[in-house]
């Protein structure tokens, strides 16, 4: 049987780029993706709702790449949260909105200089020169605004023209002493690594059909092929990694979805990129012998510190724009973002911070209709005067990393492939708590100082995760609490890396999948390097 | 919240949301905009005074027509027909309700009268139902071919070479 320097399971964020840089640096590479390839002259994002059988109401767009054999979930004892779970070549690059942030250096040192969570293995310092890179490689666009809470880079394609709301959401912002800045996106304003600029259609989230976007399959696969050292096996689930008698990791039996054959890879190294979510499924039902609670997982720690972000929206309808022509305000969905602003304002009662995403709703459908009270005649001319004046808010805030809310699998439950469920349990903490009501509060509190009428959806409570969960085989100086050194390499089994999400120590309030990016791509040097070494 | 919200909020907030984007999905191969749609679920009759409420809540004015050129009662038809027993149980229930009511007073009253718990939380039967009807109206309405292109004149979902940003100079910087 044929043996490859690596194995990479999972192509999303992080596989992508490990697969391109690996492959680039001679390792004969075979990706393993559980999912289908999917052709962009598939994507139904450009469809209108009447050409859809359920108007797109049930995620009909999104269909292709949430195929039906996905296991599933069961949440137990749980707060109101929900995994996000893709099964498509590219993972959720082929749909995500592409807002890429730096985590602050701060955000690294939440343990010294919050007194919460645990400090990163690594510092900004040490990881600034991947963000460099992978900004470089993925194309973002934006500015550096010299923002210590959000540091940025050099090489910025040109920003997003901002629309009239947002104007008009900047000049309230900066009376009460809230930035607003150039929203930066994997998206490419300018034509770049041979991928055209957007078309400004809005539907980032539904697939972009003209690769005008960040996505896995038309940034890094085509380089990781043209190295001729890249195996691509699509519709493969991975079901276990097997170890040796020395308790390294030897294979991956996965099973084809379509022949439902077994079969196995053998590799010298395993990347693990299956997401939070499902990485931590695929080690804690790797077990073996040598590793009888999971590979990797001989201090108990994979599942565990399931995190996320908490947040709430807001409708707002702008009083200056109120009655004028309709006019296209589609655009790349956001064009702003409001950074983490909480530290500007004093000391509170509770440690992290939000940020706030801004119009990245669509603009076709009038949300007010389901807001308003009212029918009749002077109901719909309301909905129709005020739908100009649109504008949104997505607020994601941090949610504490605890080793209480974790992600295990039972034996006795297993999906259509025999292979054991993932359950989640996942309570918010105080922390989370104080966070989201101050968060609602001070979106309120926005809100009331724009001219136009505002809809809160806050819930209750507080939701997750956002598509942004993390956290589950994590990063850490301390070997009790963490399963990976700060290369993303297991502690246990030397030749196992995990960089997806799962990989992180803590959140901040940022987006993860920049982050994501600069940690695979730093993993890879450094399994390059050891490659070079011969210590792996 | 609502499920028509950015895929993303939702997914903050609701534990179905995920799951239900990879599920549910059928081609029907359902032309809205022509063809014949046979009812599965509603009665002529129930089709009938759902089609009457429907336009009431949006009715066809001087700027465009309303919920019953859409043929929002169909749309019902087709969601109602593809959801739970307890989904179903409601909608009959409901239409039930406002007939009785309305062979009391008139269907204008039967409507005000449903329509009163909005501003509070809803609390009959017939208050709870005119929360889903209204809501299917909405939902049917700025989704189809007229709420959107001859209602909301909406101009978008294009192909631009590039965005033009604020063109009201008075709003912009
Ligand atoms: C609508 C939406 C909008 C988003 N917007 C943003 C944004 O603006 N900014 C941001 O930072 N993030 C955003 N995200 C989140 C972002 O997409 C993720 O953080 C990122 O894709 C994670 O990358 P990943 O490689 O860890 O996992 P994924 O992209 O989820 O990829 C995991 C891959 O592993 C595969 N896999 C899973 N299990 C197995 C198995 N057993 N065997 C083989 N393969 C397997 C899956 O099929 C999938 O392809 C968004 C997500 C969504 C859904
Ligand atoms: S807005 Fe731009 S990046 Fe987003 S889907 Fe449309 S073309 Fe692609």
């Amino acid at each position: 049987m044929k043996l490859y320097d690596v194995c990479i399971i999972g192509s999303g964020a992080a596989g992508g780029v490990m697969a391109k840089e690996l492959s680039e640096g001679g390792a004969k590479v075979i990706l393993l993706e559980a999912g289908q390839e999917v052709d962009p002259s598939q994507f139904l994002s450009h469809k209108w709702p009447y050409q859809l059988p359920y108007r797109g109401l049930r995620g009909e767009k999104q269909a292709l790449f949430y195929p039906k054999d996905i296991a599933p979930v069961r949440y137990e004892h749980c707060d109101p949260v929900g995994v996000d779970r893709i099964r498509v070549l590219g993972g959720r690059t082929l749909h995500w909105n592409a807002v890429t942030l730096r985590y602050a250096a701060r955000d690294f040192r939440q343990g010294l200089l919050d007194g919460v969570d645990e400090d990163w293995p690594l510092s900004y310092a040490e990881l600034e020169p991947y963000y460099d890179r992978i900004e470089q490689i993925i194309g973002v666009c934006g500015n550096d605004d010299h923002l210590e809470i959000l540091p940025g880079g050099k090489h910025y394609l040109p920003p997003l023209p901002w629309r009239c709301s947002e104007h008009i959401l900047g000049r309230t912002l900066k009376k009460l002493g809230i930035p607003l800045i150039d929203v930066r996106k994997a998206l490419n304003t300018r034509p770049y690594d041979n991928r055209p600029p957007c078309h400004y259609c809005g539907h980032c989230m539904d697939g972009c059909d003209a690769a005008a976007i960040f996505t896995t399959p038309d940034c890094m696969l085509p380089k990781a092929r043209a190295t001729g050292n890249f195996t691509l096996r699509t519709n493969a689930i991975a079901r276990e990694i097997r170890a040796d008698r020395e308790g390294q990791a030897r294979a991956v039996s996965f099973v084809d979805r379509l022949t439902k054959k077994e079969e196995e890879v053998r590799a010298r190294i395993f990347v693990v990129c299956c997401a939070t979510v499902e990485s931590a499924r695929l080690l804690l039902n790797s077990r073996s012998p040598q590793h009888p609670a999971g590979l990797g997982n001989s201090n108990g720690v994979i599942g565990r510190y399931l995190h996320g972000h908490l947040g709430g929206g807001m409708h707002i309808y702008l009083a200056e724009l109120e009655g004028v022509k309709p006019f296209n305000q589609d655009g790349a969905t956001d064009h702003t973002y409001i950074p983490r602003y909480n530290q500007l304002f004093g000391k509170a009662d509770y440690a992290g911070g939000w940020g706030i995403q801004v119009n990245f709703a669509s603009y076709m459908f009038p949300y007010q209709a389901h807001d308003m009270a009212g029918y009749g005649p002077a109901f719909k001319e309301r909905v129709r005067k005020m739908q100009p004046g649109f504008l949104f808010f997505g607020s994601f805030g941090k949610i504490l990393a605890r080793p209480d809310n974790y992600v295990t699998v039972d034996p006795n439950q297993v999906d259509e492939y025999g292979i054991p469920v993932p359950v989640v349990r996942f309570r918010f903490g105080r922390n989370d708590y104080a966070l989201w009501r101050a968060l609602k509060q001070s979106m309120l509190e926005i809100a009331s100082n724009l001219k136009g009428t505002s809809f809160p959806h806050f819930g209750n409570s507080p939701g997750g995760f956002g598509s942004h969960e993390v956290g589950t085989i994590r990063m850490g100086k301390n070997p009790k609490t963490s399963a990976l050194n700060s290369f993303c390499q297991s502690r246990d089994v030397k030749n196992l890396f995990v960089t997806d999400g799962s990989c992180f120590t803590a959140s901040s309030e940022k987006n993860p999948t920049l982050t994501i990016l600069a940690l695979s791509l730093r993993a890879a040097d450094y399994i390059k390097e050891q490659r070079r070494r011969g210590e792996l | 919240m609502k499920r028509r919200t950015a895929i993303k909020v939702v997914a903050l907030s609701t534990l179905s949301s995920i799951p239900a984007a990879g599920q549910g999905f059928r081609v029907l191969g359902v032309a809205w905009d022509a063809g014949e749609y046979r009812l599965r679920f509603f009665t002529g009759q129930e089709n009938e005074l759902l089609d009457k409420l429907m336009e009431m809540i949006i009715p066809a004015d001087a700027h465009s027509p309303g919920a019953q050129e859409a043929r929002v009662s169909l749309f019902a038809d087709l969601m109602v027909a593809t959801s739970g027993d307890h989904v179903k149980e409601q909608w009959r229930k409901g239409l039930r309700l406002m007939r009785e009511e309305a062979a009391r007073s008139s269907l204008a009253g039967a409507l005000a009268k449903a329509a009163a718990g909005e501003k509070r939380k809803p609390s009959s039967d017939l208050e709870r139902f005119f929360t889903a009807l209204k809501g299917m109206t909405v939902d049917g309405y700025y989704t189809s071919a007229i709420g959107i292109h001859q209602d909301l004149q909406y101009q978008g979902n294009t192909y631009l070479a590039s965005f033009p940003g604020c063109q009201f100079p008075k709003l912009a910087d």
